[in-house]
C-alpha cells in the first residue's frame, strides 16, 4: 500500500493539530482562572476553535473508517459521537455568562479530551513508524 | 473598547451599491403631529445646520441584503438628514463616505412626508408591500385567567379546621411528669403573645396544668426569646431544681407517652413546640455545677445557646407553632459581640460561627455563604462615613490588598500595621502614622472611622479609575407597538419620565437617550439646539445602523427642553399607532452601540413578544406536555442566546438593562429577564399592564428606579482570610473573574449572596475576617469605594454554628440555590432540594444531642433556626417554585424568580412571610394617640383561621396589599371607604380616599406601611370574602400555612420533616 504512509502522515499532522487546539483551550483556561484573561476574551477565543477542533476530529475519525483502518475508527469513534451531541444540543461552546461555574468541569473535559488525544497520538506514531519502517524492512 | 466599535464596524463596511439603497431606512420626520402644523415646513427642510456638513448617508449605507427590496418600497425616503458625522465614534471612517450624500438628501422626504407627518404615518411608505402583519400574529398564549384553575382554596378550610379540633391528646393523657414541665414551659412561651393566648383555652383539662405551671414560672418572664442577656446567677439555680425535677422521671417520659398517642391513633410524630424557653433560661456560663445533673439541661448548660426541644404529638396544636411574626429579627448577639463590624444591613453570614474543619463543613447541610448589600439604605444618621486619604493614598495590605480597617493592628509604636485578612506586617505612611497609647491604640483613633467603624467609603485616587468616571446615563428603549399604546404605558411612562428630569442624579452631567420601536427603530435627535426633537426611522432590521453618531444621547441640562418636548409628544405620537410588531432585538443593539461609548442604565420597556429580526422569540409558555419531563426547565432558561450575548456585551461596556415587561400575553419574560440578570439590572414585571389600575405603580417604581442613589460601572470584591474562599456567588450580575463581580449599576434594593468553602481541612485561626469592597462611581462623578468589614469566630463545635445561625441569610441562600436549581432541573426537584437540606440540618442537629437526651418522639431544633421549617414551606410555594403548570404562569413565575435573586434579605423574608392585619377595629377606634404602625397592628398567623368575617384585613407581602372584606363586616365600614361601590365587584373597585374619617385613616395606614419599604409600590387588590375566584387567587392561595392546592399545610409540613428525619435518624 503506497499511500498508507501518506495516510499516516496525515493522521500525525491532524493529531497533533488536535493536541494543540486542545491545549490552546486548556491555557485560555488557565489564564481564565488566574486572571489573565477577562472572561469575554478567553471564551471567544475557545469557542473560535471549538468547532475547527471538532471538524478534524470528524475527519480524522471518517478518514480512519474510509482509510480501513478499523480499531482506531472504533477508538475516535465515541469522541465524535460525544462532539456531535454537543453540537446537536448546541453546548458545545462556552457561555461567557457562566463561565466561572462551569470553569472547573470545561476543564477537566478539555484535559480528558488532551489524554485521549495523547493515546491517540502515541498509536499513531506507533503505526506510523511500523509503516514507514515495513517497506524498508521488506526492501532489505 | 476600540476594537468592537460598532460603527466602526458596519458603517465602513457597506459598499454603496446604489445611493437609494444607503439611506432607505432613514426618514427624518418630525415628530408628531402638532409639530407639523405650524412649524413643520419651516423645520423640516431646514439642511442640516451648519455643522453637520450634510452628510447624508447613502454611502453608509446599502445594506447589502436589503437593497434589492426596498429601495422601490422607499424611494422616497432618504432625506436622511444631517449626519454629522463628528462623533467619536464613526470618527476616521465616516469621512470617506460623506461626500456622496449630500446631494440627495432632502428632497424626497419633504415630499414624502407631510401628509403622514406623524410618526404613526410611518406606516404608510415606509412599510413593506407585503402584509403589515406578517405571519407572526400571536395568539394568545392559552393560559387561563389566573385565578381561574389554578387554585382550590374552598378545600384549604375544612382541612385546616380540623386541626386544632382534635383535642390535645398529649396533655389529657400526660400520665408522666416529663412533660407537664414541657407544656409549662410553652405556656411561658407563649404568655407574652397575646394573641397566641387563646389557643390554650382549647386545651381543657391540661388547662389549670399550665396555668399553675405557669404561675411556678414567672420567675423568668424575661426571659422570653428575643432576651439574650444570661440571666443572673441566682436565677439560674433557682432553676436548676426545677429541671431536675423534671428530669428526674425521664424513663417515664417518652414510653407513656408515646402509647397514649397509640391510643388516641395519632401517628407518632412529634414536633416542636416548647421550644425556644429552656435554653433562654439556660444561664451561659453555669456549664460545669450542673454535672450531676442529667440530661437535657446538662448539654444545653454546657453549650452556651443549643438545642430546643420540644415535643409534639400528632394532634399537634397549630397556634404553638413558631411563627416569624415580628418580621425579620437580626441576630443580635453576634453584633454585640463584634461591635466593630459592618451592620447586619450590609452583610449577614448564613452562620456567624465559622466551621474550622472540612468535617464540620459537611456536617452543616445548610449553606455556607453571606448575603451582601453593599448599598442598602442607612437609616439617618448611620450614614456610612466618607474617608478621603487625598495624596496619601488609601491604605492597603500590600500583599492582599485589603483595606485598612479596624481590625487591623498597630506594632512597632505605631509605624507597622499588621494585616488582619493575611497577616502581613506593613509600613504606616508618615502622613498616616499616629502614636499608640499605653493600650496600644492609636491616639487618633477617634478620628478615623475607618479604624474604628465596619462600614466605610474611601474616596479613591486616579489610580482607581481605568476612564474618567462617566456621567450617568438613562437611556429608554420604548416599545410602541399597539399593545404598548392600548394598554397606556407610554403615557405613564413619558410622564413619569418627564417628572423625574429634574430628579435624575447626576446633576449637570446626567445624559439621555430614547429609542421607540414597534417594527422599525425610532430614533431621536435632541440635540440642543432643535427646537423639536426629530425622529428617524431605520426600517433595516438586518443590519442595523445608527443614523446619527451624535445627538442621540445628550446632555440632559442643555437639551432640556428638546427632551421634554419629546417625552410631551411621545404618547400622542404613537396614539393610532396599529402596529403588532417587535423589532426588540434590533432595537437592543442599537441602544448598545449608542450606549457603548458610556456605559448607563438602559431602560426597556417591553409590551409584546419580540416578534422581528434577531432575538425573536416563539410562544413556548403554553405547553403543560413539558412539564414533569426532563426538558421542563428548557421553558425557564432564554431560548435564544442572543440574549445572553447582548447582556455580556453589555456588562463589558458598563450598560445595566432594567426590563419592565408588560404584557397580557406571554412575553418570554425569561429570556428578557436574563438582560437584567447578567448585567446588574432588575425585572419589573407588570401582569395586563392596564393603565388605569397599574399606573400608580408603574409610576412609583419607574421613578424610583430613576431617582434612587445609584452607583456605576461598579466592581465588587470580598476578601476574606486564609483558609476560607468563596466559591460561588448568585444574583444580578456577572463574574469577570474567579472572585470579582461585574455591576454596572448597584443600588440599594440589590443584594448579592455567595456560598464559601475551606481550603484547607483546618482552620488554625480564631476569627475569620471578610471584606467587601464595592469600587465605584457615584452619580455626582466620583470614584468610591465602599468597604465592609466583618470578623466571625472560628468554632469547632457544630451546635456553635447552629446558635450563630441566621435565619434570614440562610432563607435568602436557600430560596437562591432552589431558584437556579429549578433553571436546570424540575420544579420538583428545587423543592426537594429544599426539603432534603432542611431534613439533613435538622437530623443532624437531632444527632448532637440524641446520645445524651432522650429527644423520643420530639422534633428539636436550634433556637436560631425555629423559623427556618417555616420559611422552607414558603419558599416552596413561593411564586417560582410553586406547583406546576396550572399553578402559576410561566411569566410570572420567572419574573418573580428574578426578582428573589435580587432581593434584600429583609424584602424576602416579608415576601416568603407576608404580614397579615386587622385593622377595622382601628378604623372604629376614635384617633389613636400613637400612629405606631407596631401599636396599630399585629401581625396573625397567615392561616384562614386568622381571618374573622367580621373583619377587615390587609395582607402585605411587599409588592402588594390585598385588603380582604368580611362577610360580616360592618357595612358602614365598607360604605364608608368604597362608597356606593361597596356592593358590586370588587375587582372593579379602586380604593381612593373618600370624604370621611375611616377612609381617610385606612390611606394614612396603607402611606404608612409603604413607607416601611419603598422599593417598591403595594397596589391595592380589594377583595370580599367568598368571591371567587378572586378571594382564592388574591388571599387564601397565599395564606402559607393552609393546605393549598395539594401542597402540605404548616402542621402537615413539620411532621413531613419529623418523619423524614427520623426514617434516617
Amino acid at each position: 500500500m503506497a499511500w498508507d504512509p501518506i495516510f499516516w502522515l496525515i493522521f500525525f499532522v491532524m493529531n497533533i493539530i488536535l493536541i494543540a487546539l486542545t491545549i490552546y483551550q486548556i491555557v485560555c483556561l488557565s489564564d481564565l482562572e488566574a486572571d489573565y484573561l477577562n472572561p469575554y476574551d478567553s471564551s471567544s477565543r475557545i469557542n473560535s476553535v471549538v468547532v475547527p477542533e471538532m471538524v478534524v476530529q470528524g475527519v480524522l475519525c471518517a478518514l480512519f473508517l474510509l482509510t480501513g483502518n478499523f480499531y482506531m475508527f472504533l477508538l475516535t469513534l465515541p469522541n465524535a459521537c460525544y462532539n456531535a451531541r454537543l453540537f446537536m444540543k448546541q453546548q458545545h461552546l462556552i457561555d461567557v455568562t457562566e463561565v466561572f461555574r462551569s470553569l472547573d468541569a470545561e476543564k477537566k473535559y478539555r484535559l480528558i479530551k488532551l489524554a485521549f488525544y495523547l493515546v491517540l497520538f502515541v498509536v499513531v506514531l506507533i503505526s506510523s513508524l511500523i509503516c514507514f519502517i515495513q517497506p524498508i524492512n521488506s526492501i532489505e | 473598547m476600540g476594537t468592537e466599535d460598532p460603527n466602526r464596524a458596519y458603517i465602513p463596511s457597506r459598499p454603496a451599491p446604489s445611493p437609494f439603497a444607503a439611506t432607505q431606512g432613514i426618514r427624518p420626520n418630525i415628530l408628531n403631529r402638532p409639530i407639523v402644523g405650524p412649524d413643520a415646513s419651516a423645520f423640516r427642510p431646514t439642511p442640516p445646520p451648519p455643522q453637520q456638513n450634510t452628510t447624508p448617508f447613502s454611502s453608509s449605507g446599502p445594506a447589502e441584503s436589503g437593497s434589492a427590496i426596498k429601495p422601490n418600497m422607499h424611494p422616497a425616503s432618504h432625506p436622511i438628514t444631517p449626519f454629522s458625522s463628528s462623533g467619536p465614534v464613526s470618527g476616521t471612517e465616516t469621512p470617506e463616505f460623506r461626500p456622496s450624500y449630500s446631494a440627495r438628501s432632502i428632497t424626497p422626504s419633504t415630499n414624502a412626508v407631510p401628509p403622514q407627518s406623524g410618526p404613526p404615518a410611518s406606516g404608510p411608505f415606509q412599510r413593506f408591500p407585503s402584509p403589515q402583519f406578517p405571519s407572526t400574529i400571536q395568539a394568545p398564549p392559552p393560559q387561563a385567567s389566573p385565578a381561574g384553575q389554578q387554585f382550590f382554596p374552598p378545600q384549604t378550610r375544612p382541612q385546616i379546621s380540623t386541626a386544632p379540633t382534635g383535642p390535645p391528646p398529649t396533655i389529657n393523657s400526660m400520665p408522666s411528669g416529663a412533660n407537664i414541665p414541657n407544656s409549662s414551659v410553652d405556656s411561658s412561651i407563649f404568655a407574652p403573645r397575646p394573641n397566641l393566648q387563646p389557643s390554650f383555652s382549647q386545651m381543657g383539662p391540661s388547662n389549670f396544668v399550665r396555668g399553675t405551671m405557669q404561675s411556678a414560672y414567672q420567675a423568668y418572664p424575661g426571659k422570653q426569646p428575643p432576651v439574650v442577656t444570661q440571666p443572673p446567677p441566682v436565677k439560674s439555680a433557682a432553676f436548676v431544681p426545677h429541671q431536675e425535677n423534671y428530669r428526674a422521671s425521664p424513663p417515664a417520659g417518652p414510653t407513656p407517652y408515646l402509647s397514649s398517642q397509640g391510643g388516641f391513633g395519632a401517628p407518632p410524630v412529634a414536633t416542636s413546640t416548647g421550644p425556644f424557653s429552656r435554653e433562654q433560661m439556660r444561664p451561659t456560663g453555669s456549664g460545669p455545677p450542673m454535672g450531676p445533673v442529667q440530661g437535657l439541661i446538662e448539654d444545653f448548660s454546657s453549650l452556651t445557646l443549643g438545642s430546643v426541644p420540644g415535643s409534639f404529638d400528632s394532634g399537634l396544636d397549630p397556634k404553638t407553632l413558631p411563627r416569624p411574626l415580628d418580621g425579620d429579627v437580626k441576630p443580635k448577639s453576634f453584633a454585640e459581640m463584634y461591635p466593630m463590624n459592618s451592620d447586619s444591613r450590609y452583610i449577614r453570614l448564613t452562620t456567624s460561627a465559622i466551621p474550622n474543619s472540612q468535617s464540620l463543613v459537611s456536617r452543616w447541610h445548610l449553606p455556607l455563604g453571606a448575603v451582601v448589600c453593599p448599598l442598602a439604605e442607612a437609616p439617618v444618621g448611620e450614614e456610612v462615613p466618607v474617608v478621603n486619604f487625598a495624596s496619601m493614598g488609601i491604605i492597603r495590605c500590600r500583599r492582599c490588598r485589603t483595606y485598612v480597617n479596624p481590625y487591623v493592628t498597630f506594632t512597632d509604636s505605631g509605624r507597622k500595621w499588621k494585616c488582619n485578612i493575611c497577616a502581613l506586617l506593613n509600613d504606616v505612611p508618615a502622613e498616616y502614622y499616629a502614636p499608640l497609647d499605653a493600650t496600644g491604640r492609636r491616639s487618633d483613633l477617634d478620628q478615623r472611622p475607618e479604624l474604628s467603624k465596619g462600614s466605610v467609603e474611601f474616596v479613591a485616587p486616579p489610580e482607581y479609575m481605568v476612564r474618567p468616571p462617566m456621567p450617568t446615563l438613562y437611556f429608554f428603549l420604548i416599545d410602541v407597538s399597539v399593545s404598548a399604546v392600548r394598554s397606556g404605558m407610554i403615557q405613564v411612562v413619558a410622564e413619569t419620565i418627564k417628572s423625574c428630569l429634574d430628579r435624575l442624579p447626576g446633576s449637570s452631567r446626567t445624559q439621555i437617550g430614547f429609542i421607540t420601536y414597534d417594527s422599525t427603530i425610532h430614533f431621536y435627535n435632541i440635540k440642543s439646539s432643535l427646537t423639536q426633537p426629530q425622529m428617524m426611522v431605520v426600517s433595516d432590521l438586518d443590519d442595523i445602523f445608527v443614523p446619527l453618531p451624535d445627538d442621540l444621547l445628550v446632555n440632559l441640562s442643555e437639551s432640556r427642553s428638546v427632551v421634554e418636548a419629546l417625552v410631551d409628544s411621545l404618547p400622542s405620537m404613537f396614539q393610532d399607532n396599529v402596529n403588532v410588531e417587535s423589532a426588540f432585538g434590533p432595537a437592543l443593539k442599537a441602544a448598545f452601540m449608542i450606549m457603548s461609548q458610556l456605559g448607563g442604565k438602559l431602560l426597556i420597556f417591553q409590551n409584546t413578544l419580540p416578534s422581528l429580526g434577531v432575538g425573536r422569540l416563539r410562544l413556548r409558555g403554553d405547553d403543560i406536555r413539558v412539564y414533569g419531563t426532563d426538558k421542563e426547565h428548557t421553558i425557564r432558561i432564554p431560548e435564544d442566546p442572543f440574549y445572553k450575548q447582548m447582556a455580556a456585551d453589555f456588562t463589558k461596556y458598563q450598560i445595566s438593562a432594567n426590563v419592565y415587561a408588560f404584557s397580557d400575553k406571554y412575553n418570554d419574560v425569561a429570556s428578557l429577564g436574563i438582560l437584567a440578570k447578567y448585567t446588574g439590572g432588575q425585572l419589573y414585571y407588570y401582569p395586563s399592564f392596564q393603565s388605569a389600575i397599574h399606573k400608580e405603580k408603574l409610576r412609583h417604581e419607574l421613578a424610583r428606579d430613576l431617582t434612587r442613589e445609584t452607583a456605576w460601572e461598579a466592581v465588587m470584591r470580598i476578601r476574606c482570610g486564609k483558609g476560607v474562599r468563596f466559591t460561588s456567588y448568585h444574583g444580578n450580575f456577572m463574574l469577570r473573574s474567579t472572585d470579582l463581580l461585574a455591576l454596572p449599576a448597584v443600588d440599594c434594593d440589590k443584594a448579592y449572596a455567595m456560598q464559601l468553602s475551606l481550603e484547607d481541612t483546618l482552620l488554625t485561626t480564631q476569627t475569620v475576617y471578610f471584606q467587601v469592597a464595592l469600587l465605584y462611581t457615584s452619580s455626582n462623578g466620583e470614584r468610591r469605594i465602599r468597604v465592609h468589614t466583618m470578623a466571625a469566630p472560628v468554632v469547632a463545635e457544630l451546635g456553635e454554628m447552629y446558635r450563630q445561625a441566621d435565619t434570614g441569610a440562610i432563607v435568602s441562600l436557600l430560596s437562591r440555590l432552589a431558584i437556579e436549581k429549578s433553571l436546570s432541573y424540575k420544579l420538583e426537584e428545587a423543592r426537594n432540594s429544599i426539603l432534603l437540606r432542611l431534613v439533613k440540618a435538622l437530623r443532624e442537629y437531632r444527632n448532637l444531642y440524641a446520645v445524651q437526651h432522650r429527644v423520643g418522639n420530639r422534633m428539636i431544633y436550634p433556637e436560631s433556626l425555629r423559623f427556618l421549617p417555616l420559611y422552607a414551606l414558603t419558599l416552596c410555594k413561593s411564586t417560582p417554585l410553586r406547583g406546576g403548570y396550572g399553578d402559576v404562569q410561566l411569566d410570572e413565575r420567572c419574573a418573580a424568580g428574578y426578582t428573589i435573586m435580587a432581593l434584600p434579605v429583609n424584602k424576602l423574608l416579608k415576601l416568603l412571610y407576608p404580614t397579615l392585619v386587622r385593622i377595622d377595629e382601628h378604623l372604629v377606634k376614635a384617633l389613636p394617640k400613637t400612629d405606631e404602625l407596631k401599636n396599630i397592628c399585629k401581625a396573625l398567623p397567615l392561616t384562614a383561621e386568622s381571618l374573622d368575617a367580621g373583619g377587615l384585613y390587609i395582607f402585605d407581602d411587599g409588592f402588594r396589599f390585598v385588603i380582604w372584606f368580611g362577610k360580616m363586616l360592618s357595612p358602614t365600614i365598607a360604605m364608608n371607604l368604597l362608597g356606593d361601590d361597596f356592593t358590586t365587584d370588587y375587582s372593579r373597585v379602586s380604593l381612593s380616599e373618600r370624604d370621611n374619617e375611616m377612609s381617610r385613616k385606612l390611606m394614612r395606614l396603607l402611606q404608612k406601611f409603604r413607607e416601611c419599604d419603598p422599593s417598591y409600590y403595594q397596589s391595592c387588590h380589594l377583595v370580599r370574602q367568598g368571591e371567587q375566584p378572586r378571594e382564592g387567587f388574591f388571599m387564601l392561595a397565599n395564606l402559607v400555612e393552609d393546605q393549598v392546592g395539594g401542597m402540605n399545610g404548616y402542621v402537615d409540613w413539620i411532621q413531613q420533616i419529623h418523619r423524614q428525619i427520623q426514617q434516617n435518624a
